[in-house]
């Protein structure tokens, strides 16, 4: 039986497919009746659907149209409507105006979060006014306020990011209404989550952050919930696996500032490069190919660039296989299955050959048979060949991108020196002169760079050596707020703790004549230095080790513990239960990255039967966070 | 997991309702709001579109119970062991392979229909969208039936071939082949085209038999008068062509699994080729408009040039006209 926090990615497609469905339980008939509906979401629910269904997949739900609720639609008669969207004032107004305007034949209104009583009426009223309550069919509260990217990472929210962002959370100018607003939206979010996940959490957050007002707050929530005994959404058939399971799931919730240098750092694996380097979002990499220039005698022609975006998702195992790889792993497998499918490709054409010899030759009757049964496979093979061949391109034009990226600024430099510095082994090479090499990497890199210098020595630079690393990057024309706030940040959390170390970490950098070299492969990577990723334990991870075995450390002692089904709400700092976790969700409060992601994931790896779950309420990459801590600098 | 808040809807459509009722606000609703949509529901027109793609669906859903209901006795009744109750005779099942045939070729041209005139009256993109759709679907299901219909006679087919393999291992092929080939006429004109040719052969074996029967029958009669040589030239001469008929046999059956595969993959390339039609239409009017392009194209070449050559002439002479009025001017003044 699978485990409560086992694929919240299948239970979330599960519960969309269902609602598509008219909310009865999907069964897939093969001599069913084609029935034919029309599904309108808004912007939230367009980012809930895109990286769970593709628009076959709705096809194949029998949705002929799929509109924006705020776009001009046209009346579509004898048509059910299927409408997933957030309850926000603009939206019921709006589906109150299709109510009057008669668009469509039923409809079937699903809320992505639950929608109040007054709005209900607002809407009750509108159907009233347009002699439509008929027509509404069924109105259904989903609970699924979040967005899954994964089959074990989730995130909170892509529309209102600015809401809910590091920036809006940390800002010195919030008030309490604001911060409480931020909090609502997030605790709404999570409870959405553990509904769908079907599970109540044992909730273990550390002092004193917005995680603990996180915490306290969703504490209340789900205990009120369960208190409700006649709409609990935790009892009933629903739950599924989740109620039989003994073992509950532990939720860590941790604040962003624990650990500063995680996101600026440069990275190595597959997919939090793509994620740094190129446009990645919702599963989706929005590439830009310049095709090249021709000038004609009469005057330059402009560089055309084709943009082309692709989708990463499940059903591309290479993908799968690959995202957590070391870049120069990656190149390596893409030839090789460039290879396997060249082989594959010349065995179907020589087929060709042998049929056209056989066929003239009398005598070779029981030759043929052999030979269509071949035709026969072959010709059923090609589909996925074609499939695998798509696949190829697909991975060959992204590492294209990325290694023009790593060529260009010199990443891997930037990798290998940051991991030292984290590691606080030592530099073989002044920080100062990589800051002021004019062709290693943009200003943004520099300033990566700096940063993580800052936040990861003991003791700060002497005020000389500062302003001397201070000219140095202006030169290289790098902008300094972010080391306003950087400065601001460390002077808080000394107080609090020790700032973190990350382990000990080493980078071999293997030489040049690599194998990649050797196959004369499209992947040049010459100058660029195969590094091999070593294990290490980000802060994220070690707190997640420690909370999780329940092994005992300073720094995580002292974290609040809170237990929804307790009948008494005290919280004592004494953890009830004595054995070891089997699932965790891991939630960054104030924006996460791969990066951290990727680190749990190997971690988890070398457990055997350990979930873990990641969620952040946004998403962002080193270019973001800097701008956020720039605006942060400004104040 | 998702909560239905259907009935907590109809109780706030109450409380809105004597909400308004008590405010002594006009709505349309109350009891005449409810007369007026019953009386909304009935002439408010139900589309041509929609009620005739019901039509056809359900059309399409008798067909495929129609199959359904018959499946078993279609199968089944194979086996010669089984009771003469379930059992269906070869008529019967031409006649049921006639009507589906007849059956899917009206659905699709039914569709076809819908699908002309699904795009003249309506000038929302949505609409067209959203019908276009509708009729891919129904279309779908119409594959998907004739699927059931075209296993059924697969399996049909494959239980035949399968029959005349196992009657080869009986030990006496003599007699066996004799009356399977009789079976065989019988069935034969339910196969396919392609063995039309073969079935020809058997009644000339059978008679081409017969003859050598009747005639040692005959002359059984006047044994006497028959040398045990002639006897013995006559069995010999019954062995060989049992010898040959059986070695067509072989190659018949052979050749009749073969052609069974093939239709297949002929299904398969025939899809492809169709695709690939409309897709190669499609480049060719690409093509066509290119290369009208590209002509306009020389065209507004040829002229740009003619325009640029018959203006450097203008210049030079306004350039050599002016010199010429400047000399004159300086000679007149001089």
């Amino acid at each position: 039986m699978a485990s409560a926090a086992a694929s919240i990615r299948e239970r979330q497609t599960v519960a969309l497919k269902r609602m598509l469905n008219f909310n009865v339980p999907h069964v897939k008939n093969s001599t069913g009746e084609p029935v034919w509906k029309v599904l309108i979401y808004d912007r939230f629910g367009q980012d809930i659907i895109s990286p769970l269904l593709s628009v076959k997949e709705l096809r194949d739900m029998g949705i002929t149209l799929h509109l924006l609720l705020h776009s001009d639609r046209d009346p579509i008669p004898d048509v059910p409507a299927v409408y997933f969207v957030m309850p926000t004032e603009e939206n019921i107004d709006r589906m109150c105006q299709d109510l009057r305007n008669q668009l469509y034949e039923s409809y079937y209104l699903n809320f992505i979060s639950a929608i109040s009583r007054s709005k209900l009426e607002d809407i009750a009223n509108a159907a009233l006014a347009a002699s439509a309550v008929t027509q509404v069919a069924k109105v259904f509260d989903q609970y699924l306020n979040f967005i899954t990217l994964e089959d074990d990472m989730f995130v909170l929210c892509n529309q209102n990011k600015e809401l809910v962002s590091y920036r809006a959370i940390n800002r010195p100018d919030i008030t309490d209404t604001e911060m409480e607003t931020v909090m609502d939206t997030i605790v709404d979010s999570l409870f959405c989550f553990f509904v769908t996940l079907g599970a109540v959490p044992i909730i273990r957050c550390s002092r004193g952050t917005a995680a603990e007002m996180v915490a306290v707050k969703l504490d209340k929530k789900l205990r009120e919930n369960l208190r409700d005994a006649r709409n609990s959404l935790f009892t009933g058939d629903t739950l599924g696996a989740g109620q039989f399971s003994f073992q509950r799931p532990l939720l860590v919730l941790v604040d962003r500032n624990i650990d500063l240098a995680t996101p600026l750092h440069h990275t190595w694996t597959y997919q939090a490069l793509v994620h740094d380097v190129l446009d990645f979002h919702l599963n989706r990499v929005n590439l830009e190919e310049s095709s090249g220039v021709e000038t004609s005698p009469a005057g330059a022609r402009p560089k055309r660039k084709n943009k082309k975006s692709y989708d990463l998702t499940p059903v591309d195992k290479f993908w799968q296989k690959h995202k957590g790889s070391p870049f120069p792993e990656v190149a390596e497998s893409v030839q090789q299955e460039l290879e396997s499918y060249r082989a594959q490709e010349d065995e179907v054409k020589r087929l060709k050959s042998i049929m056209g010899l056989e066929g003239e030759d009398e005598g070779a009757i029981s030759m043929l048979s052999d030979n269509t049964a071949k035709l026969t496979s072959a010709v059923s093979s090609l589909p996925e060949l074609l499939e695998k061949k798509r696949l190829i391109d697909l991975h060959t034009n992204v590492a294209t991108a990325v290694l023009e990226h790593i060529k260009t600024r010199k990443l891997d430099v930037y990798f290998e020196y940051e991991e030292k510095i984290m590691s606080k082994t030592t530099l073989d090479k002044s920080l100062l002169d990589i800051i002021s090499d004019p062709d290693a990497g943009t200003p943004e890199d520099k300033m990566r760079l700096f940063l993580i210098y800052y936040i990861s020595t003991q003791q700060a630079p002497s005020e000389a050596d500062l302003e001397q690393y201070k000219k140095a990057l202006t030169d290289a024309g790098c902008n300094l707020n972010p080391l306003q706030y950087i400065k601001q940040w460390k002077a808080f959390t000394k107080m609090a703790s020790a700032p973190a170390n990350y382990g000990n970490t080493t980078t071999k950098p293997m030489g040049l004549l690599s194998r990649v070299m050797n196959t004369g492969s499209q992947f040049v990577m010459e100058g660029v230095k195969n590094l091999v990723l070593k294990q290490q334990n980000l802060p994220v991870t070690r707190i997640l080790d420690n909370l999780m075995e329940m092994k005992s450390n300073p720094e995580t002692d002292d974290y609040r513990y809170f237990d929804p089904k307790m009948l008494r709400g005290n919280d004592s700092s004494v953890p009830r239960n004595k054995n070891p976790f089997q699932e965790a969700i891991v939630f960054v409060v104030g924006g996460g990255n791969y990066i951290e992601y990727q680190n749990l994931v190997d971690y988890i790896k070398g457990k055997q039967g350990k979930h873990i779950l990641y969620g952040c309420s946004e998403l962002f990459n080193a270019t973001q966070f800097i701008k956020q801590l720039s605006q942060l600098g400004q104040k | 997991m998702a909560v239905d808040i259907t009935l907590l809807f109809r109780a706030s459509v109450k409380t809105v309702k004597t909400r308004n009722k008590a405010l002594g606000v006009a709505v349309g609703g109350g009891v005449d709001g409810s007369r007026d949509e019953l009386f909304r529901r009935s002439p408010r027109p139900k589309g041509d579109f929609s009620s005739r793609a019901r039509e056809v669906i359900s059309h399409i859903g008798k067909l495929r119970d129609f199959l359904l209901e018959h499946r078993k006795d279609y199968i089944n009744a194979y086996s010669h062991i089984v009771s003469d109750y379930g059992r269906m005779t070869d008529t019967e099942r031409d006649q049921i392979d006639q009507d589906a045939q007849i059956f899917m070729r009206t659905c699709s041209e039914a569709i076809q229909q819908l699908r002309t005139e699904a795009h003249k009256e309506i000038h929302s993109q949505q609409v067209k969208e959203h019908r276009t759709a509708v009729l891919d679907f129904i279309e779908d299901y119409l594959k998907r039936v004739c699927k059931l219909y075209s296993e059924q006679r697969a399996i049909r087919v494959k239980r035949v071939v399968d029959k005349k393999r196992l009657s080869k291992l009986e030990p006496e092929p003599k007699t066996k082949t004799r009356e399977s080939t009789s079976e065989k006429v019988s069935q034969n004109p339910s196969k396919d085209s392609e063995e039309k040719p073969t079935t020809e052969e058997y009644p000339e074996k059978i008679s081409a038999e017969a003859q050598p029967e009747l005639g040692t029958w005959g002359e059984g009669k006047g044994e006497d008068e028959l040398s045990p040589e002639e006897i013995q030239m006559f069995e010999q001469e019954n062995q060989r062509l049992i010898g040959e008929m059986n070695s067509l046999f072989d190659e018949v059956r052979q050749i009749e699994g073969k052609v069974v595969e093939i239709s297949r993959l002929q299904e398969i390339f025939t899809e492809k080729v169709l695709q690939q039609e409309a897709e190669i239409d499609s480049i060719h009017q690409l093509v066509v408009g290119a290369t009208e392009n590209i002509k306009e194209g020389n065209e507004d070449i040829r002229e740009a040039i003619k325009n640029n050559a018959g203006f450097r002439v203008w210049i030079l002479f306004f350039l050599v006209m002016c010199s010429f009025s400047l000399l004159f001017l300086d000679w007149y003044d001089s």
